[in-house]
């Protein structure tokens, strides 16, 4: 049975549940103890030590239906189709087989071990014997759906199929001296059970099948949101994403919170408080922290909102709001190739409709073409009068600027007045600058460049944002 | 301790807490193995509660940690209480005379003070917080540390060796070594991803919401009063409401709320207009409230069209269509 665990917990593994060696140290002690008499009851055991993510969780139960109950269910399916196929329901079986049972005795016909399970019904030996034959044939190592037809059939080939066929046959024309009745419906039966034993190998293997093929699986496994990109966000996940950006939110508000007021405060200064309290013979009468005063920071956000990048400017847009009260004052634009300020839009309606309203097409012109170039100049003629040196500017787009001229130079004028400017882009670090992306031109203008391409990396931007 | 699951679950009815094989036996593997059990699941299917039974059943002492942002191991673990030591040294002072008196040289002196250091890094002046309590307890207890997603990851490093060792390093005492391992009780609302390293270190228990039955049977226990056309319907309804789309989903907890309300008011069955006039008790929010209704009316439409189809028309069924 310790085998039977540790290939489970390897096919996990290979199913992508990660489990440590203690885990399964954890999972054999508790088997042990618990004892394998239930089959639920094993997999309440093996679940509790071995998965530790809640997404897991219908991974492995299907692979546990698949590993441990897969062949001996997959056998009574085989059984029960082949009793519908008799047209006769248990009891009559029942007594066919016993009777044919008898027959034979009375015969003396010598038959094959596999003949006699397969006449007697057997099950348990059947099994026995199906599994023999898959561990010879190696059926562990099919990864492809193609392959199913050539492992059956090395499969086949080992249990001795062929020879089987031969001998059943000549078993029946033995039975020719039978009441002709009887005679038809034991050759239907044991023509039913031939065929039986091959239904059983197609379905041993393509059991295997199911538990090897990564691929079926790989797709149905949630990847954690926090790591999905955001381009290949569907509807469903775009809800979700706006409840996970509010949590994130929240948390955040909450941290930095702390920190502030641990920081208003100061540390404990030991030098201080015993210099001061010398006049009261070093009875630390009175507590010196240290102070330190910090500015909140002023935030100018810049979205590209263009079809390619929406996703990531919504939450951006969302993440900055929603921690408005950490700034001393946000301000926000979005652009295509025209530019516009939605900061009012926020002040007067709920965030999601002031998110809804400003990416609905009625501040700017969402359906252009990307024009960075010119949406910079917009905003250097415009707007570069309210950046001052406690200003945060941060834009957010792929710069793919449709070999439009960049005009970079108005990141350089931002640069010269802004405490710092940070560029998010959304697209992989190793696509920048190829095609139309300027990204190289921007580049050297910013202080801070970053890959922005989901949660997890949002978050680490913003957090690094509030300090 | 318990004997087998089934001790588990008796164990636990007769708390007056419903649980499945499943649940028990997590609990009865967490009690054998002396392991922590992490417990996830939406909020309000009665995770706490879970530990609180647990040490009830037992007979057990409950000790809870709750985490939030910012707590830290002065919080968590231990605090010297710096104000009564120094108190005692302003107390004392005459006493540290005497010890001093007679000594000929400064070295010395200091020495002689060294020698009383223990007195003031003692139990005397330890200020035990929940984990601590923990190890220390002369007595066998369950630890509950609830909501550690709310905690700051390094606090949940800092659990690792109180979960895997069940000891505690006090630097001026050394390490204290837990005389009884507490059964350990960890809460997650899923805030945050656990580190690998704590799950790794604990078992894994998702709760999820109960199936109807469950449920009514939950009500039936928690709610004695309740009528059985009452319950049925309360708990159709909530099963159907937790389908929705909601900001907060109602929990078991809001459930019992809801039927001790309706029962309070003396109601039998639920009506149209009831349900309208009560929903706020189980759903929280304005734009929830609407949905919740929305929804309620729509499956009521349907199951009146259907029995319209079935019956004669005309029958005053309508009343009875909530389930």
């Amino acid at each position: 049975m310790d085998d039977k665990i540790v290939e489970f917990i390897s096919l996990l593994r290979s199913n992508g549940l990660r489990t440590s060696l203690s885990e399964d140290l954890d999972a054999f002690a508790a088997v042990s103890r618990m004892g394998l008499g239930d089959r639920t009851q094993l997999r309440d055991t093996l679940r509790a030590t071995l998965v530790k993510s809640t997404l897991d969780i219908a991974t492995f139960d299907e692979l546990f239906d698949l590993y441990f109950g897969g062949l001996a269910d997959a056998m009574k399916q085989v059984e029960t189709a082949s009793r519908q196929a008799l047209q006769v329901d248990d009891g009559d079986y029942q007594d066919l087989i016993d009777s044919l049972a008898e027959i034979l005795e009375q015969m003396d016909v010598d038959l094959s071990d596999l003949a006699q399970h397969l006449l007697q019904d057997d099950t348990g030996q059947l099994e026995r014997r199906l599994r023999e034959a898959a561990r010879e044939a190696d059926l562990g190592n099919i990864e492809r759906s193609f392959q199913e037809g050539r492992y059956g059939h090395s499969v086949a080939q080992i249990l001795g199929i062929g020879g089987l066929a031969q001998e059943l046959e000549r078993l029946k024309e033995q039975l020719g001296d039978l009441d002709p009745d009887l005679q038809e419906r034991l050759a239907k039966l044991i023509d039913q059970r031939l065929q039986d034993l091959t239904n059983m190998i197609k379905r041993m293997v393509r059991l295997e099948l199911q538990k090897r093929d990564q691929t079926l699986r790989e797709n149905q496994r949630e990847r954690s949101l926090e790591d999905k990109s955001f381009y290949y966000l569907s509807e469903e996940e775009v809800r979700q994403m706006k409840e996970a950006v509010a949590k994130l939110a929240q948390r955040l508000k909450n941290v930095v919170a702390i920190r502030r007021r641990k920081g208003k405060r100061g540390k404990f200064d030991v030098k201080a408080t015993l210099r001061r309290n010398l006049q009261y013979g070093g009875v630390p009468f009175r507590i010196q922290f240290d102070r330190r005063i910090k500015d909140r920071p002023q935030v100018m956000v810049l979205c590209d909102v263009s079809d390619s990048v929406r996703n990531v400017s919504r939450f951006m847009l969302q993440f900055v709001y929603s921690l408005q009260d950490l700034y001393a004052r946000v301000r926000s634009f979005i652009f295509v190739s025209d530019i516009g300020e939605v900061t009012q839009m926020f002040e007067e309606f709920e965030i999601q409709e002031a998110l809804d309203q400003s990416l609905s097409g009625g501040v700017i012109n969402i359906y252009a073409h990307s024009d960075f170039g010119r949406a910079f100049r917009t905003f250097h003629r415009d707007h570069l009068e309210a950046v001052n040196k406690r200003t945060t500017v941060i834009v957010l787009g792929d710069a793919r600027n449709n070999y439009n001229a960049a005009h970079e130079w108005v990141l350089r004028d931002v640069k010269l007045r802004a405490k710092q400017v940070i560029w998010l882009n959304p697209e992989n670090r190793l696509t920048w600058g190829f095609g139309d992306s300027e990204m190289d031109r921007y580049m050297p203008h910013c202080d801070i460049v970053e890959e922005c391409r989901n949660l997890k990396q949002l978050y680490a931007v913003v957090d690094r944002m509030v300090h | 301790m318990f004997t087998s699951i089934d001790d588990v679950i008796e164990k636990f009815a007769a708390e007056r807490y419903i649980c499945d094989r499943r649940i028990a036996t997590v609990v009865y593997l967490a009690s054998e193995l002396q392991k922590p059990i992490l417990v996830e699941g939406p909020a309000g299917v009665g995770k706490t509660e879970l530990a609180k039974v647990t040490a009830r059943a037992l007979g057990h002492d409950l000790i809870r940690l709750q985490c939030y942002e910012g707590l830290d191991e002065a919080k968590a673990l231990y605090e010297w209480e710096y104000a009564k030591q120094l108190l005692y040294t302003q107390i004392l002072k005459d006493k540290i005379g005497e010890v001093i008196g007679a000594a000929p040289t400064l070295a010395e002196a200091v020495d002689r003070i060294a020698n009383e250091d223990d007195v003031f890094f003692s139990d005397r002046f330890l200020l035990p917080r929940p984990l601590l309590q923990a190890v220390s307890s002369a007595e066998p207890s369950v630890l509950l540390i609830d909501e550690i997603d709310k905690a700051d990851s390094e606090f949940e490093a800092f659990l690792l060796e109180v979960l895997s060792d069940f000891q505690v390093s006090v630097p001026e005492l050394g390490t204290l070594r837990a005389r009884h391992v507490p059964i350990v009780v960890l809460t997650s609302n899923n805030a945050r991803e656990m580190s690998d390293a704590l799950k790794r270190r604990c078992l894994h228990l998702y709760i999820d919401f109960p199936t109807a039955d469950r449920e009514l049977e939950i009500v039936r226990l928690k709610v004695p009063d309740v009528r059985d056309e009452l319950a049925e319907q309360v708990v159709a309804v909530v099963q159907k409401i937790r389908d929705a789309d909601l900001k907060k989903t109602p929990s078991i907890s809001e459930t019992l709320d809801w039927a001790k309300a309706l029962t309070l008011l003396n109601v039998g069955h639920l009506d149209d207009a009831l349900v309208d006039e009560t929903l706020s008790t189980i759903l929280k929010y304005e734009g929830d409230l609407r949905k919740g209704q929305e929804e309620l009316r729509a499956h009521l439409a349907k199951r009146k069209a259907e029995a319209a189809a079935t019956s004669s028309p005309g029958d005053d069924a309508s009343k009875d269509m909530l389930h």
